[in-house]
């Protein structure tokens, strides 16, 4: 499995946890280039569609970046995501997958180094969980609307 | 779907393209599905970069734009501008972040180019489902709200106030000035910070557009740019505008407290102004946390007043405020229980001030110097009010109806007046000539007494009612015994404690035995014991189930009972009496254990089986608890409510009982209870009463009602100035001397001797002036203006406004955190505030220097970078320091002949007329060190170097290790964030940057603006500045608001939930999903609908949607779908 360089998919809240990662460039902190962001308004946008999608689509992991508790732009987004995020990993689980593939953050505009301790510690922890092989599900496919 | 995509991947000089092979990336792109061209430019966001843009879409008729260059936070603007102007609808954009995320972020070329590519494709897909979005416009509200009114907040309020439009100026400070209103000079040109700042802060007090609001904060914020709304919290300030600042209040304020504007090195009054020049210019009261001892008090007598003053030998009007409030003020300085001491918070330090005696003292005083107080001229109104009963309750009542003019009687059943007070207690606790005293004063205020005035008999309801009275007051008290419920109570000789009580007071002849027990723990035993060791009983033992922990009588009334020679059998009980052919009453009696505790809180007695006795007494008096007169019901009061407990029933707010014009309190309601809680429920009455006649509804009252209030522990402190009770020094409490015991048994002498001048001094100044302000009402008596008003209460207003600055400043570190520099161990080691107050003129020295002996310092030590520079505080550099440590080293070399030494790490001089200002101080002979000081320490240890400090440090220009003798220490402490700086970001709904002051929305470009449209931030909240940088970044904030203003309405994002009404099955999941309650249930259609207006565009709801009939504009599935699927290619 040597080389295996794991694919992760980031939804960032746009007021906090992108704004951290934007931080994190113009600090110029260093991170492994496998989780690539995907700006969403707040955590509570992100449809648990998306990260089926996102596994279904070749994504070894998922991220999901928010506001602290208490810090969402518009209130509790954030508490949604978090609740979504936990049935997520239950579920995940079930479908054999390691829920660890699926991880929720609180990431503030100012805690750049937060965030590439994050991106680096998620890289390690998925790549030592190898490929995410979803042969086992029936092709997955979501409906577009 | 658009199929005409053009894609632009921009260097950004070097930036993007040292790491990311954008011709690659370019290359890339040109092949993806819909693209019909791809280009790479050194600057995509230039002039040159945005015209190949515009070029692009017209001659390959774009319908679809992806731009790869920076964060879209920097430069989405831009761009969806350039799509408009080439023709494209400006949603039709898409922007791919390959800078901050991408090149910034990693070195190896070729997975950053992957990487840049999945980025690039992700945009590329997403845009192809964009759909044409048209923005919305809101109205701007052209009010603004500044808050913090230091020098930035002054500066962006006139700004804006100059173009005529409204701005809300908070300030939580009782002045405006901020940190610069207590500078001596400023940096470098050295001008005198008041004299150019309060010119400034004068003309905010004339704009008439500005609204000043000070002591105030904000609440809450709601709303978006162009309609905030906002609730403004406004202390009450207790003067109002009517104080012409003629400083009499503070002449005969008696509480002195450190003063804050003066850093603490000087002493203010309760009631107080900021400094001289402060704006408003109105006094202000510090009242903190209420005084417990005033709060606890069921009529609010103003306890810690009358401490106050009598502290300040002022014991005349010590005694005035006592009669102010308080209808009996010399049977409560002898008989109340005092709440007010059980909750006095010297309780943590040692023992309660001696309250009750403070007053006692302050009556007697006055009385001994034959200071007589005449009542107030009242205007007489005709309606008439009856009270039944002329006890504690009934008098209170009877006082207050009296001082608003009413025509009030006072009914008594017995030939003398005073219920419980004349027949109760017994005259050694409370001498008859001074009951009397009490009475002939109400007496003077109009109140007509009618005794022998049995209620029930020709005095009912009805006949009164008839007789013209308007409202009754039923306080006819309890007295009648409770009975012990035991075989042979009824015997001869037994009886009940109120009764025997009641017989020995109005003079009616009554046995007393030799040999007497009373049973029962409480006062009216205590009371009854001791009064038969008066009327001649030989021996007297008092019977009592519990231990002495439970007694419910007063600890020193129990005290004194011993003294005298009573003795107290404790867990005992007597089951039955049985009076023998000699007369005597043989009692039998039962031991008792505790159990566990019962509903009210004490331990259940348990009778222990077979421990009978029997006790021989000729008298037994059981004094167990009283009732209501049963027959009050019977009588007259047929109609009246009867509780449980033969009590009766009223409301307990109004004290309505079920009859209308009818309302009773005291005794009668409470059950036995005490003077003063008796007191507080004739005034609440008094006030019922009032409202009732004048035809107001039973709400909103305004008398007293004692609260349940939270024991703190010693880790409190009384106020924000005092230090914590447990490092209080410890006080003795002031002891009242006695009647020696064999004196005081031969009659009815007053037990208790009173205090001394001396003795009530020494014991006032124990008081901790808890909460600041006593309430002694002196300033309210000699202000002239009638400007203070103690009663003002704490305000919310609610303001609207379209734009907010935040001007919140900054906090000075706190060096004592940084042990090895002395501050706050050492004395004359001192912070860069300290130091500066110490330089003013209108300081706490009236600028001169001294050292805490009073001289002047020999040497001075200036140590620069405390807190800031310092990877263990605060990294950052805080850019003022080493230009006012210069300053500090001119103006001491100006006023003393002090040698002065710098201690530098960088010497920092980058403003204008900064460096000339470093080498004019230098040619004024400052010593300057380069080197971090290692500590402060005292000199030596004999009373000669007492005082003197040693710097320690290194000089690094040398390379020599010194040590340096110095009087005198200043430090050049840190700018810090604000304490409540994480509060206010969050109401704000701002960003903080790692450093802990506010983020602004672009370090270079944007330093005022935030992340959140509407928010700006002006001054040291948003970083260390000096004065110059503070008033242009205000000005430039207040130029960037006027813009807004002057626009009239702002463009808001189209980004919005919108439902499809076919789709959504009526489910209701997102109704209570949404934080502004903008989805709402369309009963008749059974599905929800959107109010867009209150939309923000979160995408809960969207998440949220089981049928995915909500569509999230700019955000839709579909667009999200795809930029996954282009992001894992
Ligand atoms: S805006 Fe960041 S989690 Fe809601």
């Amino acid at each position: 499995m040597s080389g295996f360089e794991p694919k992760i998919l980031a939804f960032l809240c746009n007021w906090c946890s992108y704004s951290g990662a934007d931080l994190a460039g113009v600090s110029r902190l260093k991170m492994p280039p496998n989780v690539r962001p995907i700006r969403v308004m707040c955590s509570g946008r992100v449809d648990p569609a998306f990260v089926l999608k996102a596994f279904a689509s070749g994504a070894d992991g998922v991220l999901i970046g928010g506001c602290h508790p208490g810090d969402c732009h518009y209130a509790e987004g954030n508490y949604k995501a978090l609740r979504r995020a936990l049935f997520l990993q239950r579920m995940l689980e079930l479908q054999g997958v390691d829920p660890r593939r699926l991880r929720i953050e609180w990431i503030s505009a100012s805690e750049a180094d937060r965030y590439a301790g994050v991106v680096a510690d998620m890289t390690e922890i998925v790549r030592a969980l190898g490929p995410l092989n979803l042969d086992r599900w029936e092709k997955v496919r979501i409906r577009k609307r | 779907m658009n199929n005409r995509i053009g894609v632009f991947i921009c260097h950004c000089g070097v930036n993007i393209s040292t790491t990311v092979d954008v011709e690659e990336v370019t290359e890339f792109a040109s092949k993806q599905p819909n693209v019909v061209v791809a280009r790479n430019y050194k600057f995509m966001c230039s002039e040159p970069g945005q015209a190949m843009i515009q070029k692009d879409i017209g001659e390959n008729h774009l319908d679809a734009v992806v731009v790869a260059a920076c964060s879209p936070q920097m430069h989405e603007l831009t761009f969806r501008n350039a799509c408009e102007e080439g023709g494209i609808n400006r949603y039709l954009f898409q922007m791919s972040n390959i800078r901050e995320h991408c090149s910034w972020i990693h070195d190896k070329k070729t997975a950053a180019t992957q990487k840049a590519e999945a980025l690039v494709n992700a945009a590329i897909r997403r845009v192809a489902w964009h759909e044409p979005l048209e923005p919305t416009f809101s109205e701007v509200n052209p009010a603004t709200l500044i808050v913090g009114a230091g020098i930035a907040g002054i500066q962006a309020a006139l700004e804006i106030a100059e173009s005529g439009n409204p701005v809300y100026l908070v300030e939580k400070e009782s002045t405006i000035g901020g940190k610069m209103a207590k500078f001596d000079k400023t940096f470098p040109t050295l001008d005198c910070a008041a004299c150019i700042l309060t010119p400034k802060m004068v003309s905010i007090s004339h704009r008439k557009n500005i609204h000043l609001m000070t002591m105030a904060h904000v609440e809450k914020v709601d709303g978006f740019i162009g309609n905030f709304k906002v609730t403004v919290r406004k202390k009450a300030r207790y003067v109002n505008e009517k104080c012409t600042s003629c400083n009499d209040c503070v002449d005969v304020c008696p509480v002195k407290v450190p003063h804050y504007f003066d850093e603490y090195h000087s002493e203010r009054t309760a009631i107080h102004k900021a400094f001289p020049q402060a704006v408003p210019n109105t006094y202000v009261i510090d009242k903190q946390e209420k005084p417990p001892c005033i709060e606890a008090c069921p009529i609010r007598q103003e306890a810690a007043g009358y401490v106050a003053l009598i502290r300040e030998r002022r014991f005349k009007e010590a005694a005035e405020l006592i009669r102010l409030r308080n209808p009996l003020p010399v049977v409560c300085g002898r008989v109340c229980y005092h709440p007010c001491e059980t909750e006095c918070n010297r309780d943590y330090v040692e023992k309660p001030i001696a309250i009750q005696y403070l007053k006692r003292f302050a009556l007697d005083w006055a009385r001994e110097q034959g200071e007589s107080i005449e009542p107030p001229k009242i205007e007489r109104r005709a309606e008439k009010v009856a009270v039944i009963g002329s006890g504690p309750a009934g008098l209170t009542c009877a006082h207050d109806l009296a001082a608003k003019g009413y025509d009030v009687a006072v009914f008594e059943k017995l030939s003398e007046l005073g219920g419980m007070l004349r027949v109760g207690i017994p005259a050694y606790r409370l001498p008859r000539h001074l009951l009397k005293e009490e009475l002939d004063y109400l007496k003077k205020l109009g109140i007509t007494f009618k005794m022998n005035a049995e209620f029930g008999k020709k005095i009912t309801i009805n006949r009164l009612k008839e007789e013209g009275y308007q409202a009754i007051f039923l306080a006819a008290g309890a007295h009648a015994g409770v009975t012990l419920d035991i075989l042979g109570e009824g015997s001869e000789g037994v009886i009940s404690g109120v009764d025997y009580l009641r017989r020995v007071n109005l003079g009616i002849e009554s046995h007393t035995g030799r040999n007497v027990a009373v049973i029962g723990g409480g006062n009216t035993a205590m009371d009854a014991a001791r009064t038969a060791l008066r009327e001649g009983a030989e021996k007297v033992t008092i019977l009592y189930r519990r231990t002495r922990a439970e007694m419910p009588a007063a600890p020193h009334e129990v005290d004194d009972a011993e003294e005298e020679g009573i003795r107290i059998h404790y867990l005992i009980a007597p089951t039955a009496i049985a009076r023998g052919p000699d007369g005597k009453l043989d009692v039998t009696c039962i031991n008792i254990e505790l159990g566990e505790p019962d509903a009210s809180g004490r331990r259940r007695p348990i009778p222990i089986k077979g421990s009978e006795h029997v006790l021989e007494f000729d008298m037994v008096i059981p004094a167990i608890s009283q009732n209501p007169d049963p027959k009050l019901f019977s009588n007259g009061g047929d109609q009246l409510k009867k509780s449980r407990w033969g009590t009766i029933e009223v409301d307990e707010e109004s004290l309505k009982t079920n009859i209308d014009g009818v309302f009773s309190g005291g005794d009668v309601v409470l059950g036995p209870s005490t003077v003063i809680a008796s007191m507080g429920a004739g005034r609440r009455a008094a006030e019922s009463i009032d409202k009732c006649i004048n035809g107001q509804p039973l709400e909103n009252f305004q008398t007293h009602m004692p609260k349940e209030r939270i024991a703190r522990g010693e880790d409190f402190r009384p106020h924000s100035y005092a230090p914590m009770f447990k490092d209080i020094p410890k006080s003795d409490r002031v002891g009242m001397r006695k009647l020696p015991a064999h004196a005081r048994v031969k009659g009815y002498d007053e037990v208790e001797l009173g205090f001394s001048e001396e003795e009530a001094v020494r014991e006032a100044s124990r008081c901790l002036n808890c909460g600041v302000c006593v309430e002694c009402l002196a300033c309210v008596k000699t202000c002239q203006p009638e400007a203070i008003d103690h009663r003002m209460q704490n305000e919310l207003v609610d303001i609207e406004v379209g734009q907010i600055l935040l001007a919140t400043g900054y906090d000075l570190f706190d060096a004592s955190h940084a042990a090895q520099f002395g501050y706050g161990k050492l004395d004359n080691v001192l912070s860069s505030l300290e130091f500066e107050r110490m330089l003013s003129s209108t300081g706490p020295t009236g600028g001169k220097l001294l050292c805490k002996n009073g001289k002047e310092p020999r040497a001075i030590g200036i140590i620069h970078c405390i807190g800031s520079r310092d990877e263990n505080y605060h990294k950052y550099c805080s850019r003022v320091c080493c230009m006012y440590a210069l300053k500090f080293a001119h103006l001491v070399k100006d006023r003393t002949d002090a040698e002065v030494y710098q201690f530098y790490i960088d010497m920092r001089a980058y403003g204008k007329g900064f460096e000339e200002f470093y080498n004019r101080v230098l040619m004024e002979a400052a010593t300057v060190i380069r080197g971090k000081v290692a500590e402060v320490v005292p000199s030596g240890p004999t009373l000669k170097e007492q005082g003197h400090l040693v710097i320690r440090c290194e000089d690094t220009l040398v390379s020599k290790f010194r040590e340096i003798p110095v009087d005198m220490v200043v430090l050049c402490n840190a700018i810090e964030p604000t304490a409540d700086s994480e509060d206010i970001r969050r109401l704000f709904s701002i960003s903080r940057s790692p450093d802990g002051f506010y983020l602004e929305r672009h370090p270079k470009l944007d330093p005022t603006a935030t992340m959140t449209d509407g928010i700006y931030i002006a001054g040291c909240c948003q970083g260390p500045k000096d004065i110059p940088d503070t008033v242009s970044q205000a000005a430039g904030a207040a130029a960037r608001m006027l813009a807004i203003i002057a626009k009239g309405k702002v463009e808001l994002d189209p980004i919005r939930a919108e439902i499809q009404e076919e789709l959504c099955s009526g489910c209701r999941i997102c109704n209570s999903l949404c934080p502004y309650f903008a989805i709402d249930f369309d009963a008749e259609k059974k599905i929800s609908i959107i109010n867009t207006a209150l939309c923000k565009g979160c995408g809960t709801c969207v998440a949220a949607c089981p049928a995915a009939a909500i569509t999230g504009k700019g955000f839709t599935n579909n667009q999200i779908f795809a930029e996954i699927e282009g992001m894992l290619v």
